[in-house]
């Protein structure tokens, strides 16, 4: 070999060695190394499918002919409410002080730039970070890594299931979003998925009301004797449906299950509705107020939460903007009791975004009022359903206050863009390959 | 021309040979007391090696209430508790709630602690049936014999849990 190819080759082997990746022994490729904005992140997709017009817009009821505007959404938005024909949405007293787009950056024009704007293509879009471009099949976990099994496998060290939480007001197909099929990652990355209106709903309080929660040594007997059997069972607990928790953690979650469903059933438990009124509740403002159950409990690091009762929008206008108006609220109490808790109060950044838009143009079903009702195409047909907002709201200390970005014809930001931002948060973003995220942080948010 | 006798002499006895194969895929719930007491026939597995297929939850929660009640699952509960064990992301821990919520029910089927205890060898052979549909190798046997002689506040109920819970049980 020449003396010049020599140098060539050893400088190369060199500079491959100094940077191939060190292997952990934990496994991983690479230490965390990102520094966190903030130790905890909530993340709300809001509401079922919400049109620009009636959330930043604050158009109201300007576009069914009727000569009123407004905001209705107080908690999260600057802006008067409307002062015409408030019966049909039944106006509450908002519960923040200052709204929340003046306590963080409101992205006032963020796109949905690519497929079908479904319900289940839009969550899997906010919670992968990646773009879903053809139909779903509903029975699967998505291709891409949730935001969950990043946060878990890139922290160090690796997470418990406890400090991520999958709160979601639906059941199918919901559940699947939990932990993705991706080789590399998977349900051992994966979140705590907790349906609470069917936990804490009819179905626990009929079928769980009566369990025993046993002693340690009771679970000790209960654990050994499994042990046992399992032991002499070929299938190992890889091939096991869902994420584990440890057994401790798993008794603490039992606990937890079986006290609320008792709180629920006494009308105990605190919820998101105006002097805690029952009667006022609905399916998103139950979810939003079983995460502040599980929050206040575990504060974990990590918890997406979703609300989905907007999207009756598809044949009641006038259910679509009472629901926006009581999600907005229920995000309002969340973040009020956050501040409310010794460790997430100041430490928790709280990102909004609607899964999807919806359409311009209505439909042809009118409700009982004779308001139109508005689909969410899913394709091109109307793309204002690819017209969405985020609001990203934390401490003045980390996250820039009543900043607003974005316009129509310049949107500040895309839909696949939280994840990334919400590693930047966490400090991880810069550990997952970068082939795996399409979007990038939004770090003009951040002091 | 040989040749063509040998392959024919080889599908045959590949057809017949093949042909015979044990039917191992078998959900069926066994009446355990006529295993018991030899009366009747019907399959169970030979081994727990022949379980390869996940139950879904509707098979799982409707043979773990007929394994716990001796009757069928009402339609109701089959509903309630199918959607619980979907609506929580650890199927561990949402299978550990349904057998507690059921074995705490007061129509439950579970033998007292003394009733276990006067005849061991009857109850594990009882118990490996009605759950794992299978008889306890001698090894399992003598392993679950040694526990529930060793530790008087084992009771059955504790057993009936770790069967349910197992990983063998989610599978058939």
């Amino acid at each position: 070999m020449k003396r010049r190819g020599f140098l060539k080759k050893a400088a190369l082997t060199t500079g491959a060695i100094i940077s191939a990746p060190y292997i952990l022994p934990s496994g991983r490729l690479f230490a965390n190394t990102g520094t966190r904005v903030a130790n905890h992140v909530v993340y709300v997709l809001f509401a079922g499918g919400i049109r620009h017009q009636e959330s930043i817009g604050q158009q109201f009821l300007s576009n069914q002919g009727f000569p009123t505007e407004g905001n209705i959404m107080n908690n999260m938005l600057s802006g008067n409410a409307p002062t015409a024909f408030t019966e049909i949405y039944d106006p509450w007293t908002p519960i923040v002080s200052n709204p929340l787009s003046s306590q963080g950056t409101l992205f006032q024009e963020v796109t949905y730039s690519v497929g079908p704007t479904g319900h289940f293509n839009g969550h899997t879009v906010a919670m992968t970070g990646n773009y879903t471009e053809t139909g779903l099949n509903l029975v699967e976990n998505p291709e891409f890594p949730t935001v969950f099994e990043y946060y878990r496998k890139h922290s160090d060290p690796v997470h418990s299931a406890m400090n991520a939480w999958w709160i979601s007001e639906g059941l199918n197909p919901y559940y699947t979003l939990n932990y993705s099929r991706h080789p590399l990652y998977g349900p051992m990355y994966g979140a705590n998925y907790l349906r609470p209106n069917t936990i804490f709903g009819g179905e626990g309080r009929q079928q769980l009301s009566s369990i025993n929660i046993y002693h340690p040594d009771e679970i000790s007997k209960i654990a050994r004797i499994k042990q046992l059997l399992d032991n002499n069972f070929d299938q190992s607990t890889g091939v096991l449906p869902g994420i584990i928790n440890t057994p401790e953690d798993r008794e603490l979650i039992k606990s937890f299950i079986d006290t609320r469903i008792e709180a629920v059933s006494n009308y105990t438990m605190e919820i998101a509705t105006p002097g805690n009124d029952y009667s006022k509740l609905n399916g998103d403002l139950y979810t939003v107020s079983a995460a502040w159950q599980v929050l206040d409990e575990f504060a974990p690091e990590l918890m997406v939460v979703n609300m989905t009762n907007s999207d009756v929008c598809h044949d009641n206008f006038t259910g679509y903007v009472r629901n926006l108006h009581r999600a907005d609220y229920g995000v309002g109490w969340l973040w009020n009791k956050i501040q409310s808790h010794p460790i997430l109060a100041n430490d928790t950044i709280m990102v909004c975004m609607p899964e999807h838009g919806r359409n311009l143009l209505a439909n042809n079903i009118f409700d009982g009022n004779g308001l139109e009702s508005y689909d969410h195409s899913a394709n091109d047909e109307d793309s204002n359903s690819r017209r969405i907002f985020s609001l990203i709201v934390g401490p003045s200390g980390k996250v820039v206050q009543g900043q607003q970005l974005g316009t129509e014809g310049a949107p500040a930001a895309e839909a696949i863009d939280m994840v990334p931002t919400i590693g930047h948060i966490l400090g991880f973003k810069d550990d997952v390959p970068s082939y795996l995220f399409q979007g990038r942080a939004l770090e003009e948010a951040f002091v | 021309m040989n040749r063509f006798y040998y392959l024919i002499y080889f599908l045959s006895f590949s057809f017949f040979f093949f042909s015979c194969k044990k039917e191992t895929e078998i959900i069926q719930q066994p009446i355990v007391d006529d295993y018991i007491f030899n009366v009747d026939s019907e399959p169970v597995y030979q081994s727990s090696a022949e379980k390869t297929k996940e139950k879904t939850s509707e098979q799982y929660v409707s043979i773990l209430y007929s394994n716990l009640f001796q009757q069928s699952i009402p339609q109701e509960d089959l509903t309630d508790l199918s959607l619980i064990r979907t609506a929580l992301g650890d199927k561990q821990l949402a299978d550990e709630l349904i057998i507690n919520g059921l074995v705490n029910n007061s129509d439950v089927i579970i033998p007292t602690n003394e009733q276990m205890r006067d005849n061991v060898d009857e109850f594990i052979d009882g118990v490996y049936l009605r759950f794992f549909l299978r008889k306890p190798t001698a090894y399992e046997k003598v392993e679950l014999k040694q526990e529930i002689e060793n530790d008087l506040e084992l009771t059955p109920e504790f057993i009936y849990t770790a069967f349910a819970i197992s990983n063998e049980y989610k599978f058939y």
